[in-house]
């Protein structure tokens, strides 16, 4: 399998120094409401509306966003959990988008998933060996002996000690059981590694260590990866390029240096100025944004941010901008710019 | 939170690598009233399945010149108005009402589970559609459908496996709407989300992931369906509907106290099915209920 990927992959690769592994054109999932008589759709939840974004091999994609956002929709919709109801999903140049039965569950052995909480990402029910053996089981003809030496060796790579393979999940603490999760996702050597806010849940002393596991695996295992996150500091720390979702929406990509130094769009900026500053004494301006946000359901007319935005004008609630590149590499979608 | 972290703690003086079953195991082998049950249980199946190397007696015999016994002598619990052994009909009647319990306990959960595991899986249409199935089959009047299906069969299949299929054919209904409501509580879980991502087939994911974390609740409720089953056997026994009268089972014995000479002045021909079945339904109660206490990591007992 891999073999025949690396091919495909080295014939695309003409011209362009990095390739593209992931494509995302134009990607909608809404989430049907039902109600009424006869449990009729009577609206829907544009939970993820006309995002597209390209990830490059090898390189770390950030996505933040508050809750609700649509974050781990897109995650989710990506992997094929969820189907998308519009737009195009290309995987190393591959329509992966409508594929469906054996041919998705092939296509799987390249994309896999890190969960957000360690506690329900774990069957528990099956100890580590099996929780890590079971995708090569899946996929690959592998002996009795074999399969334990791969599963001993990938356990040793994220760092836990051959003791754990006869263990239950829950003799585990939050981190270790973080670690076996990376260790089930990365055991079929993917390409791409969607991490939907994978240290949320564990203790701040705990998220370095996890968060640097997946640095050295990056390098180790050639990754990609699709990083998911609410907290800005993460997202920095992993991240090559930023995605700023709003709503359903991307409103501005830009790469790690460039989206810190300046932020364009008007939520960005009050994102970053909400980072805690580590010394007390620096005063600096917190955009204080107003309001709820609105209900995905319901969104409003034009720039999705316009009715929280400081800086809205009259134009914002009926155009809805698209995403312009204002400087290389830094796209945002605000008609500021 | 805080909750987790205590329970960890709590976890790791006991003995490594314990599977949440070993867990329960463990649990369970604690709870006195539980295994004195399960012992007492163990005996009925035990002496019931051996009757044959117990009693010699002849179940179907009539011996008009021994009706109606008093207890002592040669019959130790008598004989009933046909003569007959009561002693050697309460063991052949128990291994009747056993089977009758235990191959229906058997289909039940297996077509129950099967049909709430599917619809809870897949949800939407098969969902609505199975769901629906369950819902015209448990409305189906029972007992008139029973008495039925038993007159129509009668004499073209054994009695006995017209009354097992017919019971087992309409007592699912139950089982597939709690398997189908666990089925869709558990499905919530990311490890689901993680199984189909590496690449598990939908009976994979059905089998290996979902079904083990439902199987504390079909084991709790076979035990329930198993004494349920019982006793609607020994109802339709006791109305003439159950097995035919040449196989004696604990519902067709105390079918004998409708006569009220019987029920005033012949206690030994239906106290012993009466008592054996009660104390046998009660028992596996108390087996279910320490099944569910075992299973649950809540209860510390």
């Amino acid at each position: 399998m891999n073999k025949i990927e690396t091919k495909k992959g080295s014939i695309q690769k003409k011209g362009t120094d990095k390739e593209t592994l992931l494509d995302i054109q134009n990607l909608k999932t809404y989430y049907p409401v039902k109600g009424g008589f006869l449990k009729r759709t009577i609206a829907h939840v544009k939970a993820v509306d006309d995002l597209s974004f390209q990830i490059k091999k090898g390189e770390t994609l950030g996505l933040v966003g508050e809750s609700g956002c649509g974050k781990s929709t897109t995650g989710r919709t990506i992997l094929r959990l969820l189907k998308p109801t519009d737009g195009k999903i290309l995987f190393g140049g591959k329509d992966i988008t409508n594929i469906s039965g054996s041919e998705l569950r092939r296509a799987r052995q390249d994309f896999q998933m890190v969960f957000q909480d360690p506690y329900a990402s774990l069957n528990p029910t099956q100890s580590v060996g099996d929780i890590v053996s079971e995708p090569l089981k899946n996929f690959k003809k592998m002996s009795k002996k074999e399969l334990k030496e791969e599963v001993l060796d990938l356990l040793s790579r994220v760092g836990l000690p051959p003791e754990a393979y006869h263990k239950y999940g829950h003799e585990f603490s939050g981190g270790q059981r973080q670690r076996i999760g990376i260790a089930r996702a990365l055991a079929l050597k993917p390409k791409l590694i969607i991490a939907d806010e994978p240290v949320s849940a564990l203790d701040v002393s705990v998220q370095s260590q996890v968060l640097n596991l997946l640095k050295e695996l990056q390098g180790e295992f050639d990754l990609t990866y699709l990083f998911i996150a609410h907290d800005l500091s993460v997202v920095k720390h992993m991240s090559d390029r930023i995605g700023v979702m709003y709503l359903g929406n991307l409103v501005e990509i830009a790469t790690n240096e460039s989206l810190y130094a300046e932020p364009l769009h008007p939520y960005t900026q009050a994102l970053i100025s909400a980072i805690p500053e580590t010394d007390p004494k620096k005063r600096k301006n917190r955009i204080v944004l107003q309001g709820d946000v609105p209900s995905p359901q319901n969104p409003p007319s034009g720039c999705p941010f316009h009715t929280r935005c400081p800086m809205a004008k009259e134009e914002c609630s009926k155009i809805k901008p698209a995403l312009k590149e204002v400087k290389p590499g830094h796209h945002v979608a605000c008609i500021l710019y | 939170m805080v909750n987790v972290t205590a329970n960890e703690m709590n976890r790791q003086e006991k003995p490594i690598n314990m599977s949440p079953f070993a867990i329960a195991r463990r649990k369970f082998l604690r709870n006195k009233l539980a295994m004195v049950s399960s012992f007492f249980l163990l005996s009925v199946i035990i002496i019931s399945v051996l009757a044959p190397y117990i009693t010699t007696q002849d179940i179907t015999k009539v011996n008009i010149s021994q009706m109606s016994l008093e207890p002592g002598g040669e019959h130790v619990l008598g004989t009933d108005k046909s003569g007959r052994d009561v002693f050697t009909r309460l063991l052949y009647g128990g291994r009747i009402s056993l089977l009758v319990g235990v191959t229906c306990t058997f289909l039940v959960i297996l077509f129950g589970t099967i049909v709430g595991s599917i619809a809870g899986f897949y949800g939407g249409f098969v969902d609505g559609l199975l769901m629906r199935f369950t819902d015209f089959v448990l409305n189906f009047p029972f007992l008139v459908f029973v008495i039925v299906l038993n007159t129509i069969l009668f004499g073209i299949v054994n009695g006995l496996w017209v009354l097992i299929g017919v019971i087992s054919l309409l007592s699912w209904g139950g089982v597939a709407r709690i398997v189908r409501s666990k089925i869709l509580a558990e499905k919530e879980n990311e490890y689901i989300l993680a199984a189909i991502s590496i690449g598990c087939k939908p009976s994979k994911v059905i089998m290996k992931h979902l079904l083990p974390n439902v199987l504390s609740t079909i084991i709790v409720q076979a035990t329930v369906t198993f004494a349920t089953l019982i006793v609607a056997e020994s109802a339709l026994g006791f109305l003439g509907f159950g097995v035919p009268q040449s196989i004696p089972s604990w519902g067709n014995m105390l079918s004998a106290s409708q006569e009220a000479d019987v029920l005033r002045d012949k206690p030994w021909i239906w106290m012993p099915p009466a008592i054996i079945l009660t104390i046998t339904i009660l028992s596996i109660n108390f087996i279910g209920e320490g099944l569910k206490d075992a299973f649950n990591p809540k209860s510390n007992r």
